[in-house]
């Protein structure tokens, strides 16, 4: 479980390029979808108070 | 909603503007166009890219800053293996960066009890010099070392213009981005997908996390520490290095992400650095690109690993001070690139006094631990001016 978890994270992060048992199974279409809902969820959620990204200045 | 067009023009990857003007359209294109047009439509892209987002932050001078990357492509057409060219060209990019950059720092130095007469009043910084500085100076030293091939204008054009990585990263290496650039990209749907996911967690990065801190490390300022209970002092610092990883790693996903709508990878930035057991092995996972730089180009050229033990020392301290100065024209950030200098060097003299380190997880989580506070511990030098982190430590440490 925790090792399919850390696939996961992983494969998000861009660490690894084979999609892990939870996103590419039977249901993967549908768990990616949902990874994408939830992550324009919570950027929707956040965005109110975005800032300049901190290496733009350098 | 993501920040109205125009409306914070400096904001960049977290616009609509940059989605819809320029990403998606670019990528589109360039995937459907032949091969010989598919550098000049990164060339038109990152052009329209620069004008767009360097107007918007300086005005015309920003803009007319794209000048640089002309005339700069246009010298280096006459680069050759051990010409005096490549030479000239990595003076003047070090240059160009020493005058926008260093300018007003360096004359205040020397100008130290008294008023500037040399001070340039309407300063500003070249959107994305730091980082292009950087691409210019490794192709002209590799053509100068013959390890890389000229390319046409337009392809060495789009390596310089390539929006996603131009502003802030990751460096590109000229030999690695050609073959990419000239092959046939492929695989549309599976690099579109994990394009758009890794763009959504860097913004999920830069939203939930990195701008939700911002409420802790605002109160890293003069006034606040003075006023604030001690114990509260760590944990701003703490907020602070952990948003900056947030920013960055989520910005460089995002440019990653950019990059692969295209088809073409560029490199990683960062491998979870804040678990990594010694100072060395953080360097090694944090801001990738830089560090494989300034080891090919700043530590190698002092002689690297093959001189003297003390020269080794000196050579380490020395990579860490310009990677401070690097990242800004401040004596703190040479206290903070220092700092780290200072730790690399220990940790190299650590291990060849103690040899390989134990395997054991016990001194293996408290070297990870002690890796974590020391890389904090640095921070508050990197995000305040000097006289602010010195009152920070005095209040964290004597009250």
């Amino acid at each position: 479980m925790l090792s399919n978890f850390r696939a996961t994270l992983e494969y998000l992060g861009g660490e690894r390029d084979d999609a892990p048992q939870l996103l590419a199974g039977r249901f993967g279409g549908l768990a990616r979808c949902a990874v994408w809902v939830l992550a324009i969820v919570l950027i929707y959620a956040f965005c109110g108070q975005s800032s300049k990204f901190i290496y733009i200045d350098f | 909603m993501l920040c109205q067009p125009g409306e914070h023009t400096h904001l960049i990857f977290n616009t609509f503007s940059y989605y819809l003007l320029f990403l998606i359209p670019s990528a589109a294109l360039y995937r459907l166009a032949p091969g010989r047009l598919r550098p000049w439509i990164i060339v038109l892209f990152g052009s329209g890219f620069f004008l767009y987002f360097a107007y918007g932050m300086a005005g015309f001078w920003g803009a007319a800053c794209l000048l640089i990357f002309l005339w700069e492509s246009l010298v280096s057409r006459l680069y050759r293996p051990c010409s005096r060219w490549c030479m000239l060209g990595i003076v003047q990019s070090v240059l160009l960066l020493g005058v926008f950059k260093y300018w007003n720092f360096f004359t205040g130095l020397m100008f130290a009890h008294g008023a500037n007469p040399v001070r340039w009043q309407g300063a500003f910084l070249p959107l994305g010099i730091s980082f292009f500085t950087f691409e210019f100076y490794h192709y002209a030293w590799d053509r100068r070392a013959g390890k890389t091939e000229a390319g046409t204008l337009g392809e060495y054009l789009a390596f310089i213009l390539f929006f996603p990585t131009m502003v802030a990263g990751p460096i590109k290496r000229y030999q690695d981005f050609l073959p990419k650039l000239r092959s046939k990209p492929i695989g549309w749907s599976q690099d579109w997908e994990r394009g758009i996911t890794r763009i959504l967690v860097g913004l999920v990065k830069k939203f939930a996390v990195a701008d939700l801190l911002t409420a802790w490390t605002n109160h890293l300022s003069a006034h606040d520490i003075l006023l604030a209970d001690r114990r509260i002092l760590p944990l701003w610092a703490l907020a602070y290095g952990i948003k900056i990883y947030a920013d960055f790693s989520g910005y460089s996903d995002i440019a990653i992400g950019s990059a692969q709508l295209f088809g073409i990878r560029v490199p990683e930035n960062f491998d979870w650095p804040y678990g990594r057991r010694n100072i060395q092995r953080f360097w090694q996972c944090w801001h990738i690109s830089l560090t494989r730089w300034l080891i090919d180009y700043v530590y190698i050229p002092l002689g690297g690993s093959r001189v003297s033990s003390p020269r080794i020392y000196a050579n380490i301290i020395a990579v860490m001070l310009v990677s401070g100065l690097w990242h800004g024209a401040g004596l703190n950030f040479i206290v903070w690139g220092l700092w780290h200098g200072l730790l690399l060097a220990g940790h190299r003299l650590w291990r060849q006094l103690r040899g390989e380190p134990s395997n054991h997880p016990v001194p293996v989580f408290l070297s990870r631990v002690l890796t974590f506070v020391l890389a904090n511990a640095a921070w508050p030098f990197f995000c305040m001016d000097l006289h602010t982190a010195i009152l920070f430590y005095r209040r964290l440490l004597i009250g």
